[in-house]
């Protein structure tokens, strides 16, 4: 019995045990198949499958065969928009220069193709080529429902003609780039730049361009390649002006002309500080002391937000704008609307000639001559009230940053009214402004009055600028005293490590007028080179630790090879530096001169050792004044004048 | 009864499971690392001075002792050592090498090694993938080789370069969307979602085509041919191809003087009765194209038409009146060779 049913058991047990074994396996094959990394895998090759008949190779025509070390132009990818043969492709693609380039059709056709219309600030050019029935409808997916973190697959067909790539990534976020661009961490290349990145359902979110990095908001020179971060601009933007790039109209970013009240360009309050001469806030009416309230009936409470309004549109379209202005009948609000221009004229430095403290409105120092002078400001003056009739500002208790915004403002040749408080009454005076020095005056600024600590006795030290991960760090002269001081940064011929005697020349002449000098060293004994720059930036980092370095007083100086990397310095520092001297050194290719803006314009001094050298400057002069920077002369000498440069160093703050 | 049922429900599901596993092999992606580092070696030889690395990744190909690494600077070594996955140490000589592959095979002594399931067919983009490797060298002692996951990007022959020099091999390659182009990671093994072999990760290089950094590996059907060449003595002992390459000399084409080094390949003069005439390509014509390759250089032009093999008939775009013409080059002509 029991034997009986433990043998049944047995027979039972073994026949189920088969049964399950048999049914369980394709069971067990299932499972294994929609494991996801597989699901995954056939959906990605889906969406890209559902877009690839849209997606073309575009080939350059002449050489632009890769550089060397370089990421350089290639076969890359473009994306059919319309069955008329209407195809998007980035700008890095095709530049200005290509009148006809070469489209491979998913079928592997040659064709050439001609560029229409180009949008700079989306980098993105429309080509028109034969008809192309056979290419798929897009579905593109709306931006409003994008969300960070969906699939993102970047699409390229620059590998291979007959068969597209897929980098596949996620949504880093929706609105980059001030509105732009949708952000990716698939990554981009030069391969798939074009392409279209699309979900995955394989509706299309955007083109892959190389946005500039400073178009995305970043330091410029930043390497976007390579580097988890790639941006894609949405095809409802594109498709939404196709009309014009059809046309053949190219559109190019639109400039409004103001700059801003507060430092903080994202959160600030939008409270308009001057507009530039000529620009279309200036013809529009807009004023200092206004401040936006709305663009195109969207609320703009931070500065952030007017940027939002403003980016993504182009040169010649018009905004309405809402500004609440202060009358003397009271707050007002009123619209009015300004064409966005694709350049503004360059700013125009104006001056009064006085020298002040950052911080406060005195006057410390009256430049010989200049507009202030002729009208009667004197050293110790307090300007207490400041009307500008051509900015229609009328300011009492301005802050020196205000006083800063109502002169970007103004015009050479504008007139102002000062109220000056004054020891023996309050005075009023009418000054025309002047156009920014050029020469440097004879007469020199006093040393930070009322800093007791310098004197001819104690007029500074020379100490090595010791850093961390640098390893021949520069040289420095530190002046004595706390006062924020000016700095020169004096590069001389390449030595390899500087030695504290290689300052001595420079402490002679500056220590006693309290100028800082940073004397670099260059990594290689024989020449400059771009590698030597951080190591700069980083010497003025430590100096500023050990005495504070007036960072609207921040100039770079050199002669020779010196002068040329001077210039990479300058261009490294950006608006932080204020003034660049150099003698017998043209501006290396690889420099670019950018507009002079309101913080952002330069007093330069050009030089040579001979006649021929300074009839060389002339080109790279005439470039510099176009750009609104003011340049002014080195005697001719072989060698840099550094009292003068001194003497310079301490007016850059000049207003 | 309740306990003989349960008994039985473990024992099914035992069964089940090694049954399943052994039809498809192991399938998430924690089994499948796990099985494919196995398979992976830590390899460390010469090197260690002016930037070289003296480390990269093999893969066990045979239970005997066969690895296939890359053939690289790191094997220049009298002593080179080879960590398996399980932390056991062996001295390795060098079999042999498969200079156009860029493969090497070394020899350990040792037995019942667990020897990778290979994958014979070729894998498609977008299939997800697994790479596993001495990635940098941080997998120290006897730490597990370092497990890394993505797609397949594309599969193109390869167009790459180390420095000036081109790569000897042009065949295909998987391209990869994840980056695997790091110190250490050559010879590691690309797995598909199974575990199966798929390829190599090769060495570092540039595309030719846009300068930028490839990361590739050597499909599995290239690594297992090149293997075997090597483990048979019956390799090339010459990187270049046997026979001479086909020139534009050759083929009846004189293209405008290249001045500057940047001038496009435009045809000033074509050989009467030459190949070229015979396709029809005429003076004035700029050539865009020999095959699927794109020409935009006369560099290009001559790296494009050296790779015109005996016998195949290749087609020449070029731009003529703003049109692009295709131009039917007939076979290599036997003559062309010396």
């Amino acid at each position: 019995m029991n034997t009986g049913w433990s043998c049944r058991r047995s027979v039972w047990l073994a026949v189920a045990c088969a049964a399950l074994v048999a049914g369980a396996l394709p069971a067990a094959r299932v499972w294994a198949a929609v494991e996801p990394t597989e699901a995954e895998g056939e959906a990605f090759r889906a969406a890209v499958a559902h877009v690839a008949g849209a997606v073309v190779r575009i080939e350059p025509l002449g050489d632009v065969a890769a550089a060397k070390d370089a990421v350089a132009m290639g076969p890359s990818t473009g994306l059919v928009v319309d069955p008329s043969g209407l195809i998007l492709a980035t700008t890095f693609a095709v530049p200005e220069t290509a009148s006809t380039v070469i489209v491979v059709t998913p079928a592997g056709a040659r064709t050439t193709a001609r560029p229409l219309g180009r949008d700079a600030a989306r980098g993105v050019v429309l080509l028109a080529t034969d008809p192309l029935p056979d290419v798929p409808r897009l579905d593109v997916a709306s931006r409003r429902n994008l969300r960070p973190g969906q699939w993102a697959i970047a699409v390229g067909r620059a590998w291979k003609a007959t068969e597209p790539s897929m980098a596949i990534g996620v949504v880093s976020a929706v609105e980059r780039a001030w509105g732009l661009a949708v952000q990716t961490d698939a990554s981009v290349s030069p391969m798939n730049y074009g392409g279209p990145l699309v979900d995955i359902a394989g509706r299309v979110i955007g083109i892959v361009v190389p946005l500039p990095a400073e178009t995305a908001g970043l330091t410029s020179g930043t390497e976007l390649y390579d580097a988890g971060i790639g941006f894609a601009v949405p095809l409802e933007d594109i498709l939404h002006e196709l009309p014009r790039l059809r046309a053949g109209e190219s559109t190019l970013p639109g400039l409004l002309g103001i700059s801003y009240l507060s430092r903080d360009r994202i959160n600030g309050a939008p409270v308009i500080a001057s507009v530039r001469q000529g620009s279309p806030a200036a013809r529009a009416g807009l004023r200092g002391g206004d401040r936006i309230v709305a663009v195109d009936g969207r609320p703009t409470r931070r500065i952030a937000d007017v940027r939002h309004a403003i980016v993504p549109r182009h040169a010649g379209d018009a905004l309405t704008i809402a500004v609440e202005r202060s009358t003397a009948q009271g707050d007002v609000t009123m619209d009015v609307t300004a064409t966005l221009a694709a350049r503004l004229p360059p700013w125009r430095r104006a001056i009064l000639g006085v020298v002040g403290a950052e911080s406060s409105t005195e006057v410390e120092w009256v430049v010989p001559g200049g507009p202030a002078d002729v009208a009667g400001v004197v050293a110790g003056d307090r300007i207490v009230g400041m009307a500008a009739p051509s900015q229609g500002v009328e300011a009492t208790q301005p802050t020196s940053s205000s006083l800063a915004g109502t002169l970007a403002g103004c015009e050479p040749g504008d007139d102002v009214r000062l109220m000056l408080g004054r020891s023996g009454g309050d005075v009023e005076v009418e000054v025309t402004l002047a156009e920014m020095l050029r020469q440097v005056p004879d007469a020199s600024v006093p040393v930070a009055a009322g800093d007791p600590l310098v004197g001819p006795l104690d007029a500074g030290r020379i100490a090595r600028l010791e850093a961390a991960e640098i390893a021949d760090p520069a040289v420095a002269v530190i002046p004595s005293g706390t006062a924020p001081a000016p700095l020169i940064i004096a590069c001389g011929s390449p030595r390899g490590r500087v030695e504290e005697a290689d300052a001595i020349a420079w402490k002679a002449v500056a220590a006693m007028s309290g100028v800082a000098v940073i004397v670099p060293g260059s990594s290689d004994p024989r020449q400059w080179s771009a590698d030597d720059v951080p190591g700069v930036l980083r010497g003025i980092q430590a100096l500023d630790a050990m005495r504070p370095v007036d960072p609207a007083r921040i100039a770079v100086v050199g002669s020779g090879a010196g002068g040329g990397f001077a210039w990479l310095v300058a261009e490294r520092l950006g608006p932080a530096c204020r003034g660049v001297a150099v003698l017998d050194a043209p501006i290396p290719r690889q420099v670019t001169i950018t507009d002079a803006e309101p913080g952002d314009a330069r007093w330069i001094l050009m030089g040579g050792s001979s006649a021929e050298s300074v009839s060389r400057l002339a080109p790279d002069r005439m470039r510099l004044e176009a750009a609104g920077h003011a340049v002014g002369s080195l005697p001719m000498a072989s060698e840099l004048p550094r009292e003068l440069l001194v003497r310079w160093a301490t007016l850059l703050g000049v207003w | 009864m309740r306990h003989v049922a349960v008994r039985f429900l473990v024992a099914v599901v035992v069964v089940v499971a090694a049954v399943g596993l052994h039809a498809d092999g192991p399938a998430t992606p924690r089994q499948v690392a796990a099985s494919a580092a196995r398979h992976v070696v830590k390899i460390y030889g010469a090197g260690g001075v002016r930037g070289l690395e003296a480390y990269q990744s093999g893969i066990i190909l045979s239970p005997d002792g066969r690895i296939a690494t890359v053939m690289s600077t790191v094997l220049d070594a009298d002593d080179i050592e080879c960590v398996l996955d399980d932390g056991r140490r062996f001295a390795a000589t060098l079999v042999g090498v498969d200079p156009r592959r860029e493969l090497a095979v070394l020899s350990i002594e040792a037995t019942d090694l667990p020897a990778c399931d290979v994958e014979a067919g070729r894998a498609g983009p977008g299939t997800r993938a697994m790479a596993i490797s001495n990635l940098f060298g941080v997998a120290v002692g006897d730490e597990r080789a370092s497990v890394q996951r993505g797609v397949i990007a594309a599969v193109v022959p390869l167009e790459a370069r180390r420095g000036a020099a081109e790569a000897p091999y042009a065949g295909d390659v998987y391209v990869l969307d994840f980056t695997t182009n790091n110190p250490g990671s050559p010879g590691g093994a690309l797995v598909d979602a199974r575990g199966r072999l798929l390829g190599m990760l090769g060495k570092e290089l540039r595309s030719t085509a846009s300068g930028i950094w490839l990361n590739y590996a050597l499909p599995a059907d290239e690594l297992v041919a090149g293997c075997q060449e090597i483990v048979s003595g019956r390799v090339a002992t010459t990187t270049g191809p046997t026979a001479a390459p086909f020139d534009l000399r050759a083929l009846g084409l004189v293209l405008v003087p290249d001045l500057l080094g940047r001038t496009p390949p435009f045809v000033e003069t074509v050989v009467p009765g030459s190949p070229a005439e015979q396709a029809g390509l005429r003076p004035d014509d700029l050539v865009v194209a020999v095959g699927a390759r794109a020409v935009a250089s006369r560099h290009a032009l001559e790296m494009a038409v050296g790779s015109i093999v005996a016998g195949d008939p290749v087609r020449i775009a070029v731009i003529r009146d703003g049109r692009v013409v295709d131009c039917e080059l007939g076979p290599r002509p036997e003559e062309a060779r010396p």
